[in-house]
């Protein structure tokens, strides 16, 4: 990747970052321009995690479509934000505050990953897909009782339901912003001592071994990472799904490269891109009429089909 | 340099090799020969430290492999599998690089690139040099992997079935390249590999598994003859001294009953 697209790609952040912040807010420093900065530092913190999550489980799972909500951590949120509305309804939830929810979930999805990479992982035989697979059962399992719980609310709490399951800026808040710039801080201080192993590890397991990799101790740590970042970005801005797709494979067609010193920045910036169009599509073109995992979806769908089409070869 | 004590490997209740002992002879090429499931890549993998014995050990220089870090291990002894499944979009000078990562860690030293290039030119893939891995034709591929490989610059290399899928002349290319290996740098090469013919003509040992038990261990010369090949593959063998070396000739095989079959 060249210094060029890199320049480039962060002036367009800069640029789209100053439109977001400024655009029609008549200069408000006292209330819209502080509102706006916070759904800007959302956008930040949020697209880096969604970015480095994906690219690095794409990485440990050998595979480029598939990204950590495979795992079940986001129909852990679902569901615990269910069961909140069902035992303590919408007043409830309102009193237990943002910041409160917030820790909770994000300890409840990092329980549920310690407890099944301890249960899958510990032993040396087994491997990255038996997880994946107890995963995707485990996401249906737990999104067919969110559904049973979804039954037993009322219309008006499923309304605040609907709205905790698509990605969303307007929740961040200076505190739950905090905790999670300090947490993805750490995880990107630890992740950063075993970069260049990453790349060792796309050629497979076993090439990985080969050339020196403790390849099972890795894959325990960056799944750890991994599990921390997506619990952030989860109890952040709400469950993302398989945005990340978009995002890795968009920087792997951009870098055209897989090393991780270069698609791991690339990646957060393109992630950081995306969410700042579509949040400024959704606030000043569709007036709130519709949500920016639908316009994240419909836009970067598009464009990633036509990149197949156009480039027709492995990235 | 590199030996196996008492090793033993079984996947639920079959074994898979039992109770395996063999000393590798240094700056040879040793081939592992014998029938499909006799354990051959079972005991090479064991030896790479890529699966874990049930019991016994691999030894290295006389200490347990288990005993030596990964990342240690990976500038003693260098394993390639057969034919990777590879869909990543990497140049050949790229892939031959991660063959420095036990050095390098990822930041490749004026040294490093100088033993890529050495490794690329010993190979004479120069002209592939930046062709796209997922470009070349299979005996290409396995050139760039097998260059990989040497740039690890490995006292040990492990090869299971390099001449896995490629035409006549890749294979022979491969094999020259392995023999000028030990020849010119003294390095010990013990590969799995299923044509005998090649296994006569390049190797200098010959290691034979039947059934998960060694069944042969010594110079290639005791091992290709007719009754050992024959109660080694159950099929009816002839050795033809040729000028330029052994031929096993075994594709027609001589029905000794066939009188019986007929009645």
């Amino acid at each position: 990747m060249s210094l060029r697209v890199m320049s480039g790609v962060v002036v367009a952040v800069l640029v789209l970052a100053v439109i977001f912040v400024f655009m029609g807010s008549g200069l408000d420093f006292d209330y819209i321009i502080p509102k706006r900065l916070e759904r800007l530092a959302g956008i930040l913190i949020g697209g880096v995690c969604v970015a480095l999550s994906s690219i690095v489980f794409q990485t440990l799972v050998n595979n480029r479509i598939l990204t950590p909500a495979i795992m079940g951590y986001e129909a852990v949120y679902l569901m615990w934000q269910a069961m909140l509305l069902l035992i303590l309804g919408t007043h409830g939830m309102a009193a237990l505050g943002v910041g409160l929810n917030f820790l909770m979930s994000s300890f409840l999805i990092l329980i549920y990953s310690w407890a099944m990479h301890r249960w899958l992982l510990s032993q040396g035989r087994r491997d990255v897909y038996q997880l994946l697979l107890v995963g995707l059962v485990l996401t249906m399992v737990l999104g067919t009782f969110t559904q049973f719980v979804q039954l037993r609310i009322s219309p008006g709490e499923f309304s605040v339901f609907q709205n905790l399951s698509y990605t969303s800026f307007n929740r961040a808040q200076p505190e739950t912003l905090l905790y999670a710039f300090l947490a993805v801080l750490a995880v990107c201080v630890v992740g950063y001592r075993y970069l260049s192993e990453l790349d060792v590890l796309l050629l497979g397991r076993e090439q990985a071994v080969s050339l020196g990799v403790n390849e099972p101790q890795r894959i325990r740590l960056y799944m750890a990472l991994i599990a921390i970042l997506v619990a952030v970005s989860t109890s952040l801005i709400g469950p993302t799904a398989f945005l990340g797709i978009f995002i890795a494979n968009i920087t792997y067609a951009i870098t055209k490269s897989r090393l991780h010193r270069h698609t791991l920045p690339l990646g957060s910036v393109v992630a950081v891109i995306i969410f700042i169009t579509a949040q400024l599509l959704v606030e000043r073109l569709f007036n709130y009429k519709t949500t920016v995992s639908i316009l994240v979806n419909l836009v970067c769908g598009a464009y990633f089909l036509m990149l197949m089409v156009r480039v027709r070869t492995t990235l | 340099m590199i030996s196996v004590e008492n090793l033993c490997k079984e996947y639920a209740d079959k074994t898979v090799l039992a109770s395996a002992n063999a000393a590798f002879p240094v700056g040879c090429i040793t081939s592992l020969i014998g029938p499909n499931g006799a354990g051959k890549s079972t005991l090479l993998m064991m030896m790479a430290g890529l699966i874990k014995p049930v019991s016994g050990s691999v030894f290295f220089d006389g200490v347990p492999v288990g005993d030596i870090p990964v990342a240690d291990y990976a500038r003693k002894v260098a394993t390639l599998r057969q034919s990777p499944g590879f869909n990543l979009r990497l140049k050949v000078h790229e892939l031959v690089a991660f063959g420095r990562f036990p050095y390098s860690k990822g930041a490749l030293s004026a040294h490093d690139r100088q033993v890529i290039d050495d490794s690329i030119a010993f190979l004479s893939l120069e002209h592939l040099r930046n062709a796209f891995i997922d470009e070349l034709s299979g005996g290409q591929r396995q050139m760039a992997f097998l260059a990989m490989t040497i740039a690890q610059q490995t006292p040990v290399l492990l090869l299971d079935e390099p001449l896995n899928n490629l035409d006549m002349k890749h294979a022979v290319q491969i094999m020259q390249a392995l023999r000028r290996l030990c020849d010119e740098q003294g390095r010990t090469v013990i590969l799995v590999i299923h044509d005998i013919n090649f296994a006569a003509n390049y190797s200098d040992h010959i290691v034979a598994l039947k059934s998960g038990a060694i069944h042969f261990n010594g110079p290639v010369y005791d091992a290709v003859t007719e009754t050992l090949l024959s109660d080694l593959y159950e099929l009816d063998f002839e050795i033809i001294n040729s000028k330029r070396g052994r031929v096993c000739d075994y594709f027609t095989p001589v029905l000794e009953n066939e009188n019986e079959v007929d009645g």
